[in-house]
């Protein structure tokens, strides 16, 4: 019987034809609001996670000023952070500004002292070449590709770094976008020589954008921390924050989620004004049907029966919209990761997330909508006194 | 005298609107005999329609009792009271009233989904008793596609697809032309023939003709028996 009302139900909601689907693209439009955020939230997150290990990684503690604040610089002596016991290896990211003379112009750059243990900690690190080759002696440097403009200098000229000569080796590829790797600045902009030569060139304490250090398996982070901890009050150094990827990942996580939530929020407003559009079309359709309603009773319907019949068509056209948006949201998912992750470029690209928690949820979330928001009208419907229903005209 | 199909004993019904009383019947005393074919009839007002939904169980008295074979079933609630009229009362009205987006055949079946009888025993006694009608050719039509008389058939059909103990019309040829309403006033009588108790409602006194007794309301009282 219940299967036979459910029939009938669905009988209903297409012989309404347009304003069924009016009321059902209601529902798809928040549907899809909420699915697409949560998608394309959760792949983010995904992502984000993966990135935060490929730079970070774990074991790794990161030492910055306050805040993550890349620009800003602190003092420490990576050598003496490297002899702590339980550190397995450490760098620190170091620039200085310096004066540059080339071939075809000069002017005030930025110059990153490079030491090839930064591969290992730093994707970004792994310089690629477009021309030339990497640094392998002293006295040679590598052009970011915008740097090599400024000066017009190639592979094979000679540059001259706060008065000392350098020979080019090779040009950086392009990058577009800011780097981790030299605290906001893009490797396009800088040229790089090797962290002794640094050194030499701007002797007196070392003032670094952040330092990475990896600990040697089964060390005891807690430990590591506090004797960094020791080095940098040491060194008279008060405004450095360390991080570890346990911190950087729960930081950035909770971030993304607040954002996703209030954004949720927003998108749950919209699958609100699609519940009271079904309620609209469920009063609309017991006034209409007025009459139906009382022939239904008169030859035998029981008020749940006439209960059933209307919550099964609001919670029908809750579902119709719930499968609909759901589709919908995760295409506009889908498009809007593909263009995110073009944006991104060599950030790396992330897809969106589509879990069975994401599916099932918004399927029962939607029908839940639809009933509830039907349920008043169908209370109203199965209420109605037989007599008054048939006397409506 | 054998035990009345339904007796009405000082029916009452007042309906209020706001703060006015309107008493649309006082004090009726009637008894329906199986087999009976009674005509109520009386001008707008009178408490025809009245007296048919309380003997149909659709509406309840301010005052008086109802029995139904023997039973007092004045107090019973609302879902009993729906499946006694599912299982012993058919109904026809002047509207036809059948719902539009069924076929022919499934408006008839309807009576039986509520009854919880199975698809199959369903929807061959709906088509045996369309057939019966003459309207074995529009199983499949919905109500927009039949002519008048052919939806009056169809709710006749839906009426007796339970086999009630009692039929009730409410102005039944009241919406048609005299020649249809001519054959359906023919059907009612056939069937009373074969032993069906009917009560009708109606200002056609051609209508009423048919019936074996005739009674006259005026005023929510029944002034004049008819036989």
């Amino acid at each position: 019987m219940i299967l036979d009302i459910l029939r009938l139900s669905f009988r209903n909601i297409r012989h309404r034809g347009l304003r069924s689907w009016l009321t059902v693209i209601g529902i798809l439009i928040g549907t899809a609001a909420v699915v697409a955020l949560i998608s394309v939230g959760q792949g983010l997150q995904r992502a984000i996670a993966q990135r935060v290990e490929q730079i970070v990684g774990y074991n790794t503690i990161l030492i910055t000023a306050r805040g993550l604040n890349l620009g800003q610089r602190i003092r420490l002596d990576i050598e003496a952070i490297r002899a702590i016991p339980g550190v397995r290896n450490a760098i620190a990211v170091r620039t200085e500004t310096a004066y540059v003379e080339g071939p075809g112009g000069k002017g005030f750059l930025t110059v990153l002292g490079y030491d090839p243990a930064m591969a290992e900690f730093v994707a970004e690190m792994n310089l690629t070449v477009a021309s030339g080759r990497a640094l392998a002696a002293p006295g040679e440097v590598l052009l970011g590709s915008r740097t090599a403009r400024v000066l017009g200098a190639d592979v094979g000229d000679g540059v001259t770094i706060e008065g000392k000569e350098f020979q080019v080796v090779g040009v950086l590829q392009a990058q577009r976008a800011g780097g981790f790797a030299t605290g906001g600045l893009s490797l396009s902009d800088v040229l790089v020589i090797s962290l002794p030569e640094l050194r030499q060139l701007f002797p007196g304490p070392e003032l670094v954008h952040y330092a990475v250090v990896r600990l040697a398996d089964r060390a005891d982070m807690a430990l590591v921390r506090e004797r960094i901890r020791d080095h940098l009050r040491a060194v008279g150094e008060r405004n450095a924050a360390l991080t570890d990827f346990e911190d950087l990942t729960r930081n950035i996580q909770s971030v993304i989620r607040g954002v996703q939530a209030f954004l949720a929020g927003i998108a749950g407003i919209a699958l609100l004004v699609g519940g009271v559009g079904v309620m609209n079309t469920m009063y609309t359709a017991v006034l209409e049907r007025t009459r139906e309603i009382g022939v239904l009773k008169a030859i035998g319907a029981k008020d749940s029966h006439v209960l059933l019949l209307f919550l099964f068509e609001s919670g029908l056209m809750g579902l119709a919209g719930g499968a609909l948006g759901l589709v919908s949201g995760l295409g506009v998912a889908w498009v809007a990761t593909l263009v995110v992750s073009r944006m991104l470029e060599a950030q790396g690209a992330f897809s969106p997330a589509l879990t069975a928690s994401l599916v099932f949820g918004s399927l029962f979330f939607a029908f839940v909508v639809g009933a509830v928001s039907g349920l008043f009208p169908a209370i109203r419907a199965a209420k109605l006194p037989p007599v008054e229903a048939l006397r409506y005209e | 005298m054998s035990t009345a199909l339904v007796e009405l004993q000082g029916i009452t019904k007042i309906y209020r609107l706001g703060e006015v009383e309107v008493p649309a019947l006082r004090g009726v005393d009637l008894s329906v005999l199986p087999g009976d074919f009674l005509a109520l009839m009386g001008p707008s007002g009178s408490g025809k329609s009245t007296l048919l939904h309380v003997l149909g169980l659709l509406d309840r008295p301010t005052a008086g009792r109802v029995l139904w074979e023997g039973a007092d079933v004045t107090r019973l609630n609302g879902g009993k009271l729906a499946e006694l009229r599912g299982r012993r009362i058919g109904f026809v009205f002047q509207m036809f009233n059948l719902v539009p987006n069924l076929t022919a055949l499934e408006n008839v079946e309807l009576p039986l989904v509520f009854l919880g009888v199975p698809a199959r025993e369903r929807r061959r006694k709906a088509r045996e008793i369309l057939e019966r009608l003459g309207l074995g050719d529009r199983l499949r039509h919905r109500p927009n596609q039949l002519s008048g008389g052919q939806q009056q058939r169809v709710a006749l059909a839906r009426a007796l697809v339970t086999d009630p103990a009692l039929l009730i019309a409410d102005e039944p040829t009241g919406n048609l032309d005299s020649a249809t309403g001519r054959e359906i006033l023919a059907l009612f009588v056939e069937l009373n023939g074969q032993g069906r108790t009917i009560v009708l409602a109606t200002h056609d006194p051609e209508a009423a003709a048919v019936a074996k007794v005739r009674l006259r309301l005026r005023d929510g009282r029944i002034m004049e028996v008819e036989r």
